[in-house]
């Protein structure tokens, strides 16, 4: 398909947050102040695994405090995710628990009128424990025959289900004959890996406000990726009917994937407020904001197993998912792990077994990639490995094995499948190795001296949505409004959340490009759940793709209409196909003008002007939107990696971030995302992880300031060391050839960073991350 | 299920929004009037400086102290001087003001080296040396370099002031040899001897970290054997110490890569690392090898090629 002429799209702009954000004066939820507003606190279980006797709450509500304990709460056993279809929703969790199963879950909440007085009132209520168990923080331990059950009973839709072994749910899929074809093969490789558990670390730790209303009636203000699902939520706990309740879309400061679930503080803020009948605001510390949230972690076995010519012909994946006390997304996220690793390679015969496995651990939930940067890096390892064993060169074994255009491509699991369109694959593949110097690439055997240079090579994907031609198990739709104002300008309505990287820049963009109205003069309406229509989540890399097309679809249906008032007063024109809306670039605004006629016009302007002035009412639409598929963003980065032997120390020399977006609508936040999506990966592969003291179940890097560490600028490679590169490819079923990128930008880096530190020290590391000791340790044990 | 005595986690306590404690807040406007407070309330007092290290502990309730002496008002203890022989540093002299003296650049390049590993601008720009002292963290980016360098500190309380050589001034974590109605006022680093290079190394996690382990060197070679190599090293044992070993078996040896190399090896004698959360026991014993060869070459280096930006 030709790629058509963009007057907007893929021109840099100043995007429409950016003052707002450098000069301070954007709101977040944090920032929400109301006259008469009482500061909620939680009380957390100070155990990881207990049952309480008796909550104490007199001394609090002596001191004037509103307290809340699981007795004033609804009885109700929720999920706080809601993307998933009813039959498929697993629910463990309550608002407050009297069973807390980590060392965090809410007992009780107190608000009062500062942050002080809700200080001493939390500390002032005396919670008594019946049992207190030791904690289980092992997932192998935790499915063994004898391990105390952390949840007895869950609610899968609306029905009970046994819990054994600990294991949340499961999911089996198996395609061919593994066995068989693992007989055939030539070389069949055998590994275990062991992602980290990351905290997001995004940069707002989590809020809610809840203000009530006379006529009992609540309006919340949180950090949120789906105001919709928060407003579904609380009306299914608290039994308000969803016209009385109206959540508020805040800018938020940032989120990793970790507010596609409702926040756990936003029904307790809810709660708070309906006793208090006053608002309630709870913000997190950094430090409770590290309780509340964590990425999967995940313990992989892969068989796989390839001919002499270097064919795949099995691939076997085991997944054992650590999903610490709760289920958030574990049962979607064992379809999706599936997903990424059968539409990385094409495998041919195919076993999976996933199992999610509750421990004593915090929570964790989707971040960046949802389980992509874990399959992703364990699957690449192994390519590179085999590649290796079979000699075979790996850019070139892995363009023989990839899942590529006209495959069959699993966007979620396999429930979402689709054929892929556009596949920039080879070329980033081959822009890639010539600009990081593949030829330079010497076997690690080859190497000798203090500091040792490696070039590694990973990719990945990662879907754009969710949606697809039928229906499954994941809900995909969003909704826009566009609205013509009386000077021509445009007022641009979605529920769809921007979580910092300019995704409601790129609608604008998209409905300037169609209506020729200039960025600038379409206005981004910050909106609510009353004034829009639903939209499911920004998640899934979703904004660009799935949002961008409502915004395609809604401008030109938009532009219909303003033809049918055009034909009105462009006096001689008869035929409203012929009409055309452009953007005049001397006049600086949209123009209606009739085709192979272009001086028979009037300016959007004074069409809209006229439309009003003569009572022939407001142009608007209004369409909800569902995307017929969900296409792969391709990914490919090749780094150079310098390891001091005798420090263990790793650091980026040269990084070529390779994406296939289709069409890039902003270059410069693509770019930011790819740069991003490299510091979050090498803090993946060298740096982060949470660790649990063993014997309390408590983080021992629980403190924000010291503890936590994620790199830093000075940490990263020099700007002129990081190269951006974009596949010249365009996606059919894109808005103008788009695909999302979000989550693509991290995916296939832990694998490029552990290939390069193979390359350069000859140690392959099968458990995250690979820190400065284990490489010192390893190198040990290797005699250097 | 097993039923276990578990020592619950104290995180209701914390709240890093404000400062969780209660306390009695004092804000002398002389060096008299805080010695004053503190002969009178020393040992449930604690001295503010930037607060940087205090703060954050009385927000996760590790220290609650009843009083607060906050003696950011006396500018009489903000000051670097050379007086020819030595440069006295006041102690509530901000990090942010020693990365800009040119006095520090050019005399003591292993504070030099540390005040540019340390924290952040936003850090530097509170924090004071002598709170990182008195916090007397193993890990304090100060204290190797002040070793190496012979600091001495004057403690001064109502009696009168004494003075410490800073390779007697750590006890332990969190524990100095000042008395509880002790405040420090100042630092005192003799000019090293011409011929004299120095160098400090931090090993950390990120670009902005507390040390995993950290080596500070300083060094003379005559004739090209070694007059003395000070040594020091951070966040290997319960304080900053001196490697007194290695330093005796380094004098007198030809300034050589081999020689070094060898003699290096007692240093793991004279630390004793522990695993924590920054770091394994294992890494800070080989690492700490490894850091002190490269600060004596790089000590070394900079005394043959010169040293200044
Ligand atoms: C984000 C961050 C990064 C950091 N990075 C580093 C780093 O890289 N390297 C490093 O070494 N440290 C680091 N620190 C720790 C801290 O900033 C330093 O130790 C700093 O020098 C402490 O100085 P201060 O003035 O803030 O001390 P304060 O917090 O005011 O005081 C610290 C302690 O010393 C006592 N005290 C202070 N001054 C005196 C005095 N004159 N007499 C007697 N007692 C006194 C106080 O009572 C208190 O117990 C970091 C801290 C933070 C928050």
């Amino acid at each position: 398909m030709e790629e058509p002429k963009h007057i907007f799209i893929g021109k840099k702009t100043i995007r429409k947050d950016g003052i707002p954000k450098v000069t301070g004066t954007l709101k977040f939820s944090s920032d929400i102040y109301v006259p008469g507003m009482l500061v909620g606190r939680v009380f957390k279980s100070p155990y990881a695994f207990a049952d309480v006797k008796r909550i104490d709450t007199s001394e609090a509500e002596r001191m004037g405090a509103v307290v809340i304990t699981p007795d004033d709460v609804p009885d109700k056993i929720f999920n706080p995710r809601l993307v998933s279809i009813f039959e498929v929703t697993y629910k463990d969790y309550r608002v407050l628990t009297k069973h807390p199963r980590y060392l965090g879950d809410a007992i009780a909440a107190v608000a009062a009128p500062t942050e002080e007085a809700a200080q001493r009132a939390l500390e002032a209520i005396k919670v008594e424990f019946e049992r207190v168990y030791e904690p289980i923080l092992d997932p192998f331990e935790a499915m063994s025959p004898s391990a105390p059950l952390i949840h007895k009973r869950i609610l899968k839709g609306d029905e009970w289900i046994d819990v054994k072994n600990n294991v949340g749910c499961t999911l089996e899929y198996s395609e061919g004959d593994v066995d068989k074809a693992l007989k055939e093969a030539d070389v069949v490789l055998e590994r275990r890996f062991r992602t980290n558990r990351r905290y997001h670390m995004q940069l707002e730790p989590k809020t809610s406000v809840c203000i009530p209303h006379s006529d009992g009636s609540i309006t919340i203000y949180s950090t949120t990726q789906t105001i919709h699902n928060t407003r579904i939520l609380i009306s299914q706990i608290f039994d308000i009917p969803m016209s009385k309740i109206n959540v508020v879309k805040v800018p938020i400061g940032g989120s990793f994937g970790s507010s596609i679930q409702i926040n756990p503080v936003v029904p307790i803020s809810v709660a708070l407020c309906l006793k208090a009948r006053k608002p309630v605001k709870i913000s997190m510390t950094r430090e409770e904001d590290i309780y509340d949230h964590a990425a999967y972690q995940m313990h992989f076995k892969i068989r796989a197993g390839a001919k002499s010519d270097g064919t795949l012909i099995a691939g076997e994946l085991e997944n054992i998912m650590d999903i610490g006390a709760h289920q958030i997304q574990a049962y979607p996220l064992l379809g999706t792990a599936l997903g990424w690793f059968v539409s990385l390679y094409k495998w041919k015969n195919i076993r999976y077994v996933g199992k999610a496995v509750y421990t004593n651990k915090v929570p964790t939930c989707a971040f960046r990639g949802y389980g992509a940067p874990q399959v992703s890096w364990a699957v690449e390892t192994l390519i590179d490995e085999m590649a290796e064993e079979l000699g075979i060169d790996p850019v070139e074994f892995r363009l023989k094995n990839y899942v590529g255009k006209g495959d069959i491509f699993w966007g979620q699991g396999p429930t979402v499948k689709s054929i892929i369109r556009s596949d920039g694959v080879p070329e980033l593949l081959q822009r890639g190795k010539e600009l990081i110097g593949w030829e330079r690439r010497r076997p690690p055997s080859e190497k000798t001296g203090r500091y040792r240079r490696g070039i590694g090579v990973g990719r990945s994907f990662h879907t754009s949505g969710a949606g697809g031609p039928i229906s499954g198990e994941t809900i995909d739709y969003t909704g826009a409004i566009l609205k013509l104002n009386e000077d021509g300008t445009i007022d641009y309505i979605t529920a769809l959340q921007d979580h910092g990287g300019g995704t409601l820049d790129a609608h604008v963009k998209i409905i300037a490009e169609e209506l020729g109205v200039p960025p600038d003069l379409i206005n981004l309406v910050w909106s609510d759940t009353q004034t829009t229509l639903y939209d499911v989540c920004t998640h899934a890399s979703r904004g660009t793709y799935v949002g961008g097309g409502a915004a395609v679809q809604a401008a030109r249906e938009l532009k219909n209409k303003i033809f049918n008032y055009a034909i009105r007063v462009l006096n001689k024109a008869v035929n409203q196909d012929m009409l055309e809306l452009g953007y005049d670039k001397e006049l600086g605004q949209a123009v209606v003008y009739v085709r192979d006629n272009p001086q028979m016009r009037i300016t959007l302007k004074d069409l809209a002007t006229i439309a009003w002035q003569r009572n022939w009412g407001t142009i608007s639409t209004t369409v909800t939107y569902r995307s017929k598929a969900a296409p792969p963003s391709f990914t490919v980065y090749f780094v150079e990696v310098e390891v001091d032997t005798y420090t263990g120390k790793v650091r980026p020399v040269k990084v070529i971030a390779g994406a296939d977006i289709g069409t890039v609508i902003n270059p410069d936040y693509a770019a930011g995302q790819l740069h991003g999506g490299f510091a979050q990966g090498w803090g993946m592969a060298t740096l982060e992880d949470t660790i649990y003291d063993p014997r309390t179940g408590e983080l021992t890097n629980k403190g924000f300031i010291t503890d936590y560490k994620i790199l830093t600028a000075p940490d990263m490679p020099k700007l002129d060391d990081f190269q951006v590169i974009f596949a010249h490819t365009y996606e059919p079923t894109g808005p103008h050839g788009a695909k999302g990128l979000g989550e693509a930008a991290l995916n296939s880096v832990a694998g490029a960073v552990a290939n390069a530190i193979y390359n350069a020290i000859g140690v392959r590391f099968y458990e995250l991350p690979i820190t400065p000791e284990r490489i010192l340790e390893a190198l040990k044990k290797k005699g250097r | 299920m097993t039923q276990v005595n578990i020592r619950p986690s104290r995180h209701n306590l914390y709240n890093t929004h404000i400062i969780p404690v209660r306390f009695e807040y004092f804000a002398p406007s002389s060096l008299e009037e805080a010695l004053e407070l503190l002969n009178k309330y020393g040992s449930e007092a604690k001295v503010l400086a930037g607060g940087t290290d205090l703060l954050v502990k009385m927000k996760m309730r590790v220290v609650e102290p009843k009083y607060v002496i906050n003696i950011k008002k006396l500018k009489e203890l903000s000051y670097i001087r050379d007086e020819g022989g030595e440069v006295r540093i006041g102690a509530l002299t901000k990090w942010r003001e020693l990365e800009r003296s040119d006095v520090i650049m050019k005399y003591f390049p292993a504070l030099y080296d540390a005040v540019k590993a340390m924290g952040g601008t936003q850090i530097r720009n509170m924090a004071t040396i002598g709170g990182n002292l008195c916090n007397a963290s193993p890990a304090a980016d100060s204290a190797p370099p002040l070793m190496v360098l012979e600091a001495r500190l004057i403690l001064a309380s109502r009696e009168g002031e004494r003075e410490v050589p800073i390779t007697q001034f750590f006890k332990g974590p969190g524990k100095t040899v000042m008395r509880p109605d002790e405040l420090l006022k100042e630092i005192i680093i003799p000019k090293p001897e011409p011929g004299t290079g120095s160098a400090f190394i931090k090993v950390a996690r990120t670009a902005m970290d507390l040390a995993k382990i950290s080596a500070a060197t300083a060094v003379k070679v005559e004739d090209g054997r070694i007059k003395f190599a000070r040594i020091a090293i951070g966040s290997a044992a319960p304080t900053p110490v001196r490697a007194w070993k290695t330093e005796e078996a380094l004098k007198g040896k030809p300034f050589t890569p081999e020689v070094i190399r060898e003699n290096v090896k007692l240093v793991e004698t004279e630390i004793s690392p522990i695993d924590d959360v920054r770091s394994t026991a294992f890494y800070r014993r080989e690492v700490s090898k490894v850091i002190v060869e490269d600060a004596l070459i790089l000590s070394h280096e900079r005394v043959v090629k010169g040293w200044m930006k």
